[in-house]
């Protein structure tokens, strides 16, 4: 791991200066501020039992979804279709420095976006002065929000990485992390209605759908409980998807 | 920058390398090696396994079975330590377009383990000796002409200095200028580094190359020194002739002294016939053809031994069988 400092700053300063990744920033800020925008007035209006950056983290899969796929899309895929893979892997740089690097710059990225997104609270408050509700802006579900966002971000990063990895074209790599993305988001709460108490023979299911379910994750960051069980299942998550994708790129080159 | 490594016998030795895609043999027992400083062609027509060899060299894939090393360290065990010797530019030089020259070069500069105090020297002496600095520099690649690219290419492998250099067509899509600019700088490499170069330009490679490797199917045909190769594969030697004699007579003076020799009409032009004469190896004619003729007062117009270049000997190689290769 050598050169990971190397390859890392090199993989930030080109997605920086890459008009792609600020075309996605300002997508993925366009979203979440129509996403605010509408949980603020919704809370106008009516009397609401969730606040709106309750309401807007809750919708964090759609911006995960829409978002984080032309983000990691490019990282593998056009590289090699480009062959300047290749070309990188006749250096004496590792390929496990290789994809971390790309990870850990992809990775920065989705949380520089979250960060920005911050902004929009606070300058709501800001504007909103003395009148503004405490709830507006409430912190615990803001900073737990955004720590649930930066821990489950490695998993789903990991996840576009390998896909990127697997996939021979950009379109694909974009196509196969939405569907991976999608299926983990879902998982936990597709095996919650499904009645597999019932099932004997997926009786084993049960525990491994609690380990699931992301929405109760991001509930209990955002209430401040700190179980270690979902950070250990992001982690090794993430540990798992780098390795295949060192493998794929290994297999593949 | 691996002044301290101790210098090997070889600088890159290919044992048995065998490649196969599911039942697609690319190459098999392929075995060859370079010496350190030496240049070597490596030649083979289209589909015959040279990139795959390329690759499996470079460490950018690995061989179903056999023995690759560089500079002593094994491609397949150590490649961290193979690649810190070598440089390898690829057959259509994959560079990033959106990069400057120096960014890209010191960038690779430092992915190569050149040391930080000496890389922006490092980058600055290639791009001088790759005639970059004057036209290159502060532009992106993109904006490059594919003849800059190769030179960018060059470079890049140029860089940490390594002790090995594989350059799969180097002058490929390049116009005669740029190609003699090319081979001169190759031909500056020799006795500093070994240098494998394949390419499809049979003279550029004779020009530049100390010794040739041919490889035809995967498997290799013919290795060695230019000169040797002649001797091996085109034995004979072939005539030109242009007198005033015809076919029988000039049959007739020529196979009491060798009747192996012979002889077509190519043309004719009034009295002069033009002949093509074909002797083989050992034939005392090779000495005394136009003595020969002299002496029986025959009127010459011109006489010439056809050189045999690198063609005939890739032609000759490439027509070989495997089983002309077991022959003793």
């Amino acid at each position: 791991m050598r050169h990971f400092r190397t390859l890392l700053m090199h993989e930030l300063r080109t997605a920086l200066l890459s008009g792609n990744t600020w075309a996605v920033g300002a997508l993925f800020l366009a979203l979440m501020g129509c996403i605010y925008w509408f949980a603020l007035l919704e809370c106008s209006r009516s009397p609401q039992n969730w606040t709106p950056i309750e309401a807007t983290f809750k919708l964090f899969w759609f911006p995960l979804l829409c978002v984080l796929p032309l983000l990691t899309m490019r990282t593998f895929a056009e590289e090699r279709r480009s062959g300047t893979l290749a070309a990188l892997l006749t250096t004496p740089a590792s390929t496990a420095a290789v994809v971390w690097a790309k990870f850990l710059a992809v990775w920065i990225i989705w949380v520089l976006f979250w960060i920005g997104f911050v902004a929009f609270p606070l300058i709501v408050d800001a504007q909103l002065g003395r009148a503004a509700d405490a709830r507006l802006h409430d912190p615990a579900m803001l900073w737990g929000g955004l720590c649930f966002i930066i821990v489950s971000g490695l998993l789903h990063v990991s996840i576009g990485i390998l896909c990127s990895c697997l996939a021979r074209s950009t379109a694909l790599a974009a196509l196969l992390a939405f569907i991976s993305l999608l299926a983990l988001t879902a998982a936990g709460g597709v095996m919650e209605t499904l009645p597999i108490e019932t099932w004997e023979w997926l009786g084993w299911l049960r525990e491994p759908a609690t380990h699931l379910r992301t929405f109760a994750h991001l509930q209990d960051f955002a209430t401040g409980i700190l179980d270690s069980r979902p950070i250990v299942l992001y982690l090794t998550g993430t540990l798992l998807c780098l390795g295949l994708s060192v493998l794929a790129v290994e297999g593949q080159e | 920058m691996n002044d301290v490594a101790p210098s090997p016998e070889a600088a890159v030795v290919a044992e048995r390398l065998t490649k196969r895609y599911g039942s697609l043999t690319a190459i098999e027992d392929l075995s060859f090696s370079v010496a350190p400083g030496e240049i070597v062609g490596f030649l083979g027509p289209n589909g015959a396994g040279k990139s795959t060899t390329m690759r499996i060299l470079s460490g950018t894939m690995p061989g179903t079975s056999g023995r690759a090393t560089i500079w002593g360290k094994s491609v397949a065990l150590d490649p961290a330590e193979a690649k810190r010797h070598m440089a390898y530019m690829p057959e259509n030089n994959p560079l990033p377009e959106d990069l400057k020259v120096e960014e890209y070069l010191t960038l690779r500069a430092k992915l190569k383990d050149v040391e930080s105090k000496h890389v922006a020297e490092r980058v600055a002496k290639v791009m001088e000796d790759c005639d970059l600095t004057r036209r290159a520099t502060g532009r992106l690649i993109g904006q490059l002409s594919k003849g800059f690219r190769q030179r960018v290419g060059i470079a890049d492998a140029l860089l940490a200095e390594p002790k090995v250099v594989i350059l799969d067509e180097p002058t490929i899509g390049l116009d005669p200028h740029q190609i003699l600019g090319i081979r001169d700088l190759i031909r500056s490499l020799r006795g500093k580094m070994a240098v494998l170069i394949s390419s499809h330009i049979l003279h550029e490679v004779e020009q530049v190359c100390d010794k040739v490797v041919i490889i035809n199917r995967g498997r290799l045909v013919a290795m060695g020194r230019t000169a040797d190769l002649r001797r091996e594969l085109v034995p004979e030697t072939s005539f030109t002739l242009v007198a005033q004699i015809g076919l029988p007579e000039l049959a007739a003076l020529l196979h009491p002294l060798d009747p192996a020799a012979t002889m077509e009409l190519q043309s004719s032009e009034g009295a002069w016939q033009r002949f093509r004469i074909v002797l083989p190896a050992a034939s005392p004619l090779r000495e005394t053809l136009a003595r020969t003729l002299l002496s029986a007062n025959i009127s010459l117009r011109e006489i010439a031994e056809e050189k045999i270049g690198l063609e005939d000997i890739f032609l000759a190689a490439t027509r070989r069988t495997p089983q002309d290769l077991r022959r003793p």
